[in-house]
């Protein structure tokens, strides 16, 4: 799930009688042909189109029955995708459970309804207290915060004649990232050391800080043996702690908007991941806000959401790089 | 074949399928009318089987061609229709079919079906209009099991295509996984649903009837029922046990398998030589009956002998000739059914005294007669001379060329004697004299003296001719009469009388008794003989024919009054009868109890049945009451969580719910954490769970989640 999303809201009690029922276009010819098939009738008097009449009325109430029994008792939920970038499709899965004991749901179509995203799924068959997924394609044409707001379950078995629907309140916010762009052939302009750095303090490094003696119940693969073979005892080693390579992405976008604006996020947003990707701590710094320097996957996803959210500030004050930090400067 | 069906087939075919039946019933639901016409008839069942075998070469191609022939048909019909030479109903129905056909044959696209579905429905409904025969009621209920498949079968095909890939739509629609046979007896049980709604509504549905645009009747001119006999036939006379007059007597006759009684069509009076004809002086007679005669009337005084007759004749074979029991008709009837094609129906009297209908419908004709059948004692009609009116001069015409042994013959048998008693001798001579039989005699130069002096051996109509000519020879006023005798007993309970029961006989003037009755054919081969299981299954198609044609096609206002009437009855009585200490309740409760504890038990058995299949299946485990406690504390927490915001399906893990209910409800984390170990301790564990316990951890839960 997209951490940085705001979590859903929790879905407001639906009454269990609110649906919603429309015709189809086959279903208004149906209706229309009953009608008049019924009039002919009674104007004749002929029973056999009585007897007909009678067929098609029963199929509309046979119809609006096992439409209802196919939505009764249907939960759904939304599963959201991890991430989601402007221009590349992801997948919305829709979780359907029937929770009748006995009877199943045909022909499911579960749909956004409201919101910011559309997106539909057929379920054909769901058995009696199963549960399954399908999923939409979704890509996302600006990045930032989406809305969904319902998710409709509606169902036009068994005869296609009518949809009969039922609204379920779903709300949920996804935070679309920039466009993945190729990273700019731009390096930091102040050169740290290559590769990580001692710090002076006892850690978990490469490189040997200091020698002591050897505590019970330490890993023997923190024995210095060489050492303690000249001495007779068993010595432990202190390695060195290390620091990582530091970069700070910096963004100026007050004088940035429109595409402009959106070219410079994208190419910050590319920036900062290719600089993680590299091994390096990684920090962010636009205007009015930054992200403190870090790695993994959390981080990379609360700085893409940063920019994600990002939104023009001509009156912000200017970014404050990181010091210590090598700057990679984004400029509009 | 039958294997790959069970196996099931693919969706695609089904549907196709499952559209020509349904396509095919409604055709054959107008087909049974026989007024579509014979190129149809050939044209619509070749395309509906060789379309699917050619429909890649042809499907798209030669449009024009269709569009030209379609439009063509269309300004015929229309000049025909405007022309009053065909009826706008089966003008329609033709063109219905004409698209059908063009359909099946360009059938491709989504619209194309639910066209051909549509068209289907059309032709249904146009069945109804043209026939009402007892084929239409089984075309109608293959049709509303077709039809349900293929409207089922087709929303699900465009469903998938709609929501799916064309490579998923086309991996699921060539797949044999859907269309199942489970899925299409629960399709064929739903139609089934749908005809007992169908019976429900068609009962309940008021029946006004606003009388406007109507189809008009198809009436045919009057032909007769046959105003001819040829003598000089060949062959053998056959049996056919077509139904051709159903009857329904009051009162009526003793219980017995036939029914001993003449039914009489027309007379024929003029000799041709070879046999005799119908008089053609045409309908001179008026449009009433004559009164009763002064000798009958007065034997109908003295003990009243009224015969009312309800009479269904069959379409196609009464040709316009109104059948009557043997007696004096005093009053007839027509009834006038509430159908699109109902119309007046107006008596005409022949001259002789044949009675006939118009307009001649092509529908069966509904009538009641009121015969007086007392006949006045033999001694009232003797002496009464032999001066005859001068309407019966027909009836003393001898043939040109009699044989002098016929004259020999009738002098002997006549002679000295009141005609009554002359006619009651020769009918006498004739039953003892000669056989009876089925053969015909050929060509013969004179067929009468053939009969009498050669062979001594023939059929109905040769016992009757000769007694007209012996009677006629005599100077007796005689006149040979068709019908039928007969009549057998229906499980539905009329009386049939069938094709086969054909018969003739003679009627002799009797002065003041009009013409009177006498039958010189031996008993034995008077009516029809056929017994067979031929016969047997005629007369059961009929009884349900009837049936149908009573409980469905008249269904009207009255019937429909009458019918909620008897269940508003049938329902109170039962109330009144379980409630009240009346004679018989005490009886009609043990028997309701009886149902009852009958029904109760098959319900009973029938649930453990279920229950017993239900343990037969491999168990994966048993629970005991905690681990089925913490089961059900989990279903209900996690449909509670999933109200509360936290997407959960049934595969996500306790734990996996309670890190989903941090990052999405931390205010209800604690309450989730406490209630998941309690029952993976409880499921897993070997901990208890009482139900205490897991109310109030769900208490808590739901607390927290508000």
């Amino acid at each position: 799930m997209n951490p940085a999303a705001p979590a859903a809201l929790p879905a407001r009690a639906v009454p269990a009688w609110r649906r919603r029922l429309t015709f189809t276009r086959l279903g208004r010819w149906y209706v229309a042909l009953t009608i008049g098939i019924g009039l002919a009738a009674i104007n004749t008097g002929n029973n056999l189109l009585f007897l007909v009449l009678g067929l098609l009325l029963s199929s509309i109430v046979v119809s609006g029955l096992l439409s209802e029994t196919s939505l009764r008792g249907v939960r759904v939920t939304r599963r959201l995708p991890a991430s989601a970038s402007v221009g590349a499709p992801a997948l919305v899965g829709l979780v359907a459970r029937n929770g009748k004991a006995r009877s199943p749901s045909v022909g499911l179509e579960l749909r956004e309804k409201g919101g910011d995203v559309a997106g539909h799924g057929l379920v054909l068959l769901l058995g009696a207290g199963q549960t399954e997924e399908v999923s939409y394609r979704f890509t996302a044409e600006r990045r930032g915060l989406h809305r969904f707001e319902q998710l409709e379950v509606a169902t036009r078995a068994p005869f296609g004649l009518f949809e009969k629907s039922r609204p379920l309140p779903l709300p949920a916010e996804l935070v679309v990232f920039p466009r993945r762009v190729a990273a700019p052939a731009q390096q930091p302009r102040q050169l740290a050391r290559e590769g990580e750095r001692a710090t002076g303090r006892a850690g978990h490094g490469l490189e040997v800080h200091a020698l002591r003696d050897h505590r019970s119940g330490e890993d023997a693969r923190s024995i210095h043996w060489r050492s303690s073979a000249r001495a007779g005892k068993l010595i432990g080693i202190d390695r060195e702690q290390e620091r990582r390579r530091q970069v700070c992405v910096v963004l100026d976008q007050r004088r940035a908007s429109g595409p402009l604006l959106e070219a410079a996020v994208e190419q910050a947003a590319a920036l900062f991941e290719r600089e993680l990707d590299a091994g390096a701590d990684v920090s962010l710094a636009v205007c009015g806000d930054r992200l403190a320097p870090g790695s993994g996957e959390r981080h990379r996803l609360a700085g893409l959401t940063l920019l994600a959210l990002l939104e023009g500030a001509a009156d912000a004050p200017a970014p404050v790089p990181d010091s210590g930090a090598s700057v990679l400067e984004v400029i509009p | 074949m039958i294997a790959r069906a069970l196996r099931g087939t693919t969706l695609m075919t089904a549907q196709r399928w499952a559209g020509s039946l349904a396509l095919g019933a409604a055709f054959a639901a107008c087909a049974v009318s026989g007024e579509l016409g014979s190129a149809l008839l050939f044209l619509f069942p070749a395309a509906l089987v060789a379309a699917p075998l050619l429909q890649r070469r042809i499907a798209g191609r030669y449009q024009w061609a269709w569009t030209g022939l379609l439009g063509l048909a269309m300004i015929v019909q229309g000049a025909q229709v405007v022309a009053g030479r065909l009826d706008i109903v089966l003008a329609a129905t033709q063109f219905a079919v004409l698209l059908a056909v063009h359909r099946l044959w360009h059938r491709s696209s989504r619209r194309d079906e639910w066209f051909l579905l549509l068209l289907s429905l059309l032709l249904i409904c146009a069945g109804a209009a043209l026939s009402a025969e007892l084929l239409f009621g089984l075309c109608f209920l293959l049709y509303s099991v077709a039809a349900t498949w293929a409207l089922a079968l087709t929303w699900l095909r465009f469903e998938i295509e709609a929501a799916r890939s064309p490579e998923q739509a086309a991996a699921l629609l060539q797949g044999r996984r859907l269309v199942t046979p489970a899925v299409l007896f629960a399709l064929a049980a739903l139609a089934l649903v749908g005809l007992l709604g169908s019976a429900a509504i068609f009962v309940a549905f008021p029946r006004v009837t606003l009388g406007g645009l109507r189809r008009a009747s198809s009436a045919i001119p009057i032909a007769g029922l046959g105003d001819q006999i040829d003598l000089s036939r060949h062959g053998v006379i056959a049996d056919d046990p077509r139904v051709v007059l159903r009857v329904r007597l009051d009162p009526p006759p003793a219980p017995a398998a036939e029914l001993p009684m003449r039914w009489r069509a027309r007379a024929l009076e003029v000799w041709t030589g070879r046999g005799w004809r119908a008089r053609p002086e045409g309908w001179g007679g008026g449009t009433w009956l004559p009164p009763l005669p002064r000798l009958r009337l007065a034997a109908a005084r003295r003990h009243a002998a009224p015969l009312v007759a309800d009479i269904e004749a069959v379409s196609g074979f009464s040709d316009g000739v109104v059948l009557t029991p043997e007696g004096w008709p005093t009053g007839i009837t027509f009834q006038r059914p509430l159908a699109a094609r109902a119309s007046a129906t107006r008596l005409l009297r022949a001259a002789n005294g044949d009675l006939f209908y118009t307009p001649v419908d092509v529908g069966d004709l509904h009538y009641v007669v009121r015969t007086e059948r007392a006949l006045p004692e033999p001694d009232e009609l003797r002496g009464r001379g032999t001066r005859y009116p001068p309407e019966v001069a027909a009836s003393l015409e001898v043939p040109a060329d009699v044989d002098p042994r016929v004259r020999s013959l009738s002098q002997r048998l006549t002679e000295g004697k009141d005609p009554v008693d002359a006619a009651a001798a020769v009918e006498r001579w004739l039953i003892q004299s000669l056989a009876y039989t089925r053969e015909l005699p050929g060509e013969q130069k004179d067929p009468i003296a053939h009969f009498l002096f050669e062979s001594r051996r023939g059929h109905c109509e040769l016992f009757s001719s000769a007694m007209v000519v012996l009677l006629r020879v005599a100077s007796i006023p005689a006149r040979n009469v068709t019908g039928y005798y007969g009549g057998v007993r229906s499980s539905a309970g009329y009386w049939a009388v069938r094709a086969g029961d054909a018969h003739s006989w003679v009627e002799v003037y009797l002065p003041g008794a009009g013409f009177v009755p006498f039958d010189p054919t031996p008993p034995s081969g008077r009516g029809g003989v056929d017994r067979g299981v031929w016969s047997a299954v005629v007369l059961a198609w009929d009884g349900l024919a009837q049936r149908w044609r009573a409980l469905v096609v008249d269904y009207d206002l009255v019937s429909q009054q009458r019918t909620l009437q008897q269940i508003g009855r049938t329902l109170g009585e039962a109330g009144r009868r379980l409630t009240a200490a009346r004679p018989g309740a005490p009886e009609f409760r043990a028997a309701a109890a009886r149902a009852g504890a009958g029904a109760l038990s098959i319900a009973l058995l029938v649930v453990l049945l279920r229950r017993a299949r239900r343990r037969a299946r491999p168990k994966v485990a048993r629970l005991d009451p905690d681990q089925r406690r913490a089961q059900a504390l989990w279903r209900r927490a996690r449909d509670r969580l999933e109200r509360g915001g936290v997407s959960l399906t049934a595969a996500v893990s306790p734990r996996e719910a309670i890190r989903r209910t941090v990052q999405r409800r931390p205010d209800a984390a604690p309450a989730v954490e406490q209630l998941a170990f309690a029952v993976l301790a409880a499921r897993w564990g070997g901990e208890r769970l009482p139900a205490a316990r897991a109310r109030a951890l769900l208490r808590e839960l739901r607390r927290d989640l508000h």
